[in-house]
């Protein structure tokens, strides 16, 4: 279980988020949605440490991390892995060095093991004959998938996916849907994503977030999010150019 | 005063880094592969452009030394004794310095600047491995083993070429020039610290200016920037404070 208290963040002067609660259960799906800039990345690198709120609790498996150290979060990003927004590949190294990685510094293991295992998880992928390539070398989608297998590799118990099917083409976009939903229901997986998808959105999502300017808008079901009468929320979930959603 | 109290936080941001590296180290060593890969590239990256610069700057010293002894005393025989301890123990781990911070320290920045705004820091802590462990401390152990062989070579260009010049200009025997009457072990070991604190420094002050990088490529010039500005005040400063210590521990100039 993941719980956010009352968190604030701001960056200078811009308030970024202004007092964000949310729990997520056990081996469910959180869709966290918002336009662009509304803090959804923000908010989800403060579940890993990546981004330390000015004020609030954190509270992961009933532990509260509000106080952790960066040492601290060492142990806890062993059992939550996080997909970056941009893939956000290591692009000094080859696909199998990146995904070997964290199977050599969380895992301990020599270079050879942890390179022998990465070649595996690649392979689960179909990424083999491509894993002596340079992250440059490969495009988007198949960034996206490495990124995707190296957060997977130490089979951690939660996942935080920042916008998995941005830049996928449809076909691939099913697939990282289906590997979400695949995760929870046959492993019991908690995700945490990040999404503008309304497609998977509403294919994947146990429950849905909205943040709008820095707080809470709605916290609801799929169901619940395309019958609210609440004029953002209609706006966002119809795509409609017009509307009370401020830029 | 918003630029002192910038040095100020730029100083203790630098000091804590530089402190979770001597810790980071103590824990564990980074594998002596990675580390010498690194040296030999600080050292590849450099070498050239010290030749030239310190050659240059050894041959204009030695020339307006031999050119001022001439004009006072009417005699350029001491000028190779007298201009080998400065290089030594201040123009050649100054200038080393100062030119590795140019070459080299732009580059650690650049590059771990560059990692911090595409995420890639946020990255590798998610992977295990923390920006001081994986990318800061086998840049100070190369820098450490760096700049002492850079400024043996450095300033052996310098005095080299003081020889050349003087030879030319007032036709001094090489083997008068040749004289280490005056270099005593003070200045070599002055020398030798200056070259060991600035290889240790100009990588951690580089790093943490990378480390420091916000927004997007605008942030990692500005960070580039940062780190050559701030590793050559340092060396400057560091090369007073030091010399000063050291001639008050020799007692004098007699030592
Ligand atoms: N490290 C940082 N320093 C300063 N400002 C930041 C930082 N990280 C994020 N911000 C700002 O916080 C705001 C929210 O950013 P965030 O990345 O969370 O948005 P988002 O909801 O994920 O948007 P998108 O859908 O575009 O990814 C933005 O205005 C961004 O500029
Ligand atoms: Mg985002």
């Amino acid at each position: 279980m993941i719980e956010f208290e009352d968190i604030h963040k701001a960056f200078g002067a811009q308030k970024v988020l202004d007092g964000v609660s949310l729990t997520v259960s056990q081996g469910r799906i959180v869709y966290i949605i918002g336009k662009s800039g509304a803090g959804k990345s923000v908010l989800v690198k403060h579940l890993v440490g990546l981004v330390r709120q000015d004020s609030g609790r954190i509270r992961f498996e009933g532990e509260d991390i509000t106080h952790f150290t960066e040492r601290d979060f060492f142990g806890l990003r062993r059992r939550c892995a996080m997909v970056f927004q941009h893939s956000t590949l290591f692009d000094s190294m080859t696909l199998v060095e990146n995904v070997a990685l964290p199977i050599r510094r969380h895992l301990g293991a020599t270079q050879r093991e942890a390179l022998e295992q990465a070649r595996e998880k690649l392979a689960l992928v179909d990424m083999a004959a491509l894993s002596d390539r340079l992250p440059a070398e490969v495009g988007d989608g198949l960034r996206k998938r490495v990124a995707i297998a190296r957060a997977l590799t130490l089979t951690p118990r939660y996942m935080v996916f920042d916008e998995p099917t941005t830049g996928l083409d449809p076909v691939n976009a099913v697939r990282v849907d289906r590997l979400i939903r695949d995760l929870s229901d046959r492993t019991g997986v908690t995700s945490v994503v990040v999404s503008h998808d309304l497609r998977s959105i509403f294919g994947v999502a146990d429950r849905i977030v909205m943040l709008y300017q820095g707080k809470v808008l709605l916290d609801g079901t799929p169901a619940e999010f395309r019958t609210s009468h609440d004029p953002v929320v209609r706006q966002f979930v119809t795509g409609a150019v017009e509307g009370p959603m401020a830029l | 005063m918003s630029a002192l109290r910038f040095a100020w936080d730029e100083a203790r941001g630098v000091a804590r880094l530089l402190a979770d590296t001597a810790q980071a180290l103590l824990r564990a060593r980074p594998p002596a592969a990675v580390v010498w890969a690194q040296a030999f590239d600080v050292g590849n990256r450099s070498v050239f452009f010290i030749l030239v610069t310190l050659g240059f700057l050894g041959a204009i010293l030695n020339f307006q030394t031999g050119f001022q002894a001439q004009r006072i005393f009417g005699d350029t025989s001491l000028i190779g004794a007298a201009t080998l301890p400065i290089l030594v123990r201040q123009l050649g781990p100054t200038l080393v310095g100062l030119m590795v911070a140019i070459r080299v320290g732009t580059g650690i920045a650049a590059e771990i600047g560059s990692m911090v705004v595409t995420e890639q820091v946020d990255a590798l802590r998610m992977c295990g491995a923390g920006p001081v462990d994986y990318l800061v401390k086998p840049r100070v152990l190369a820098g450490l083993i760096a700049v002492p062989a850079l400024w043996v070579i450095g300033t052996g260009a310098a005095w080299m070429a003081g020889l050349w010049v003087t030879h030319l200009a007032f036709q001094t025997n090489p083997a008068t020039y040749v004289n280490l009457d005056l270099t005593r072990g003070a200045d070599i070991a002055e020398g030798l610290f200056k070259a060991v604190v600035f290889g240790i420094l100009i990588p951690v002050i580089a790093a943490h200016s990378g480390l420091q990088a916000r927004g997007g490529s605008e942030g990692v010039g500005r960070a580039t920037t940062q780190a050559v500005v701030s590793a050559s005040l340092a060396v400057i400063v560091l090369d007073l404070l030091i010399g000063a210590v050291a001639f008050g521990l020799r007692g004098g100039a007699g030592a």
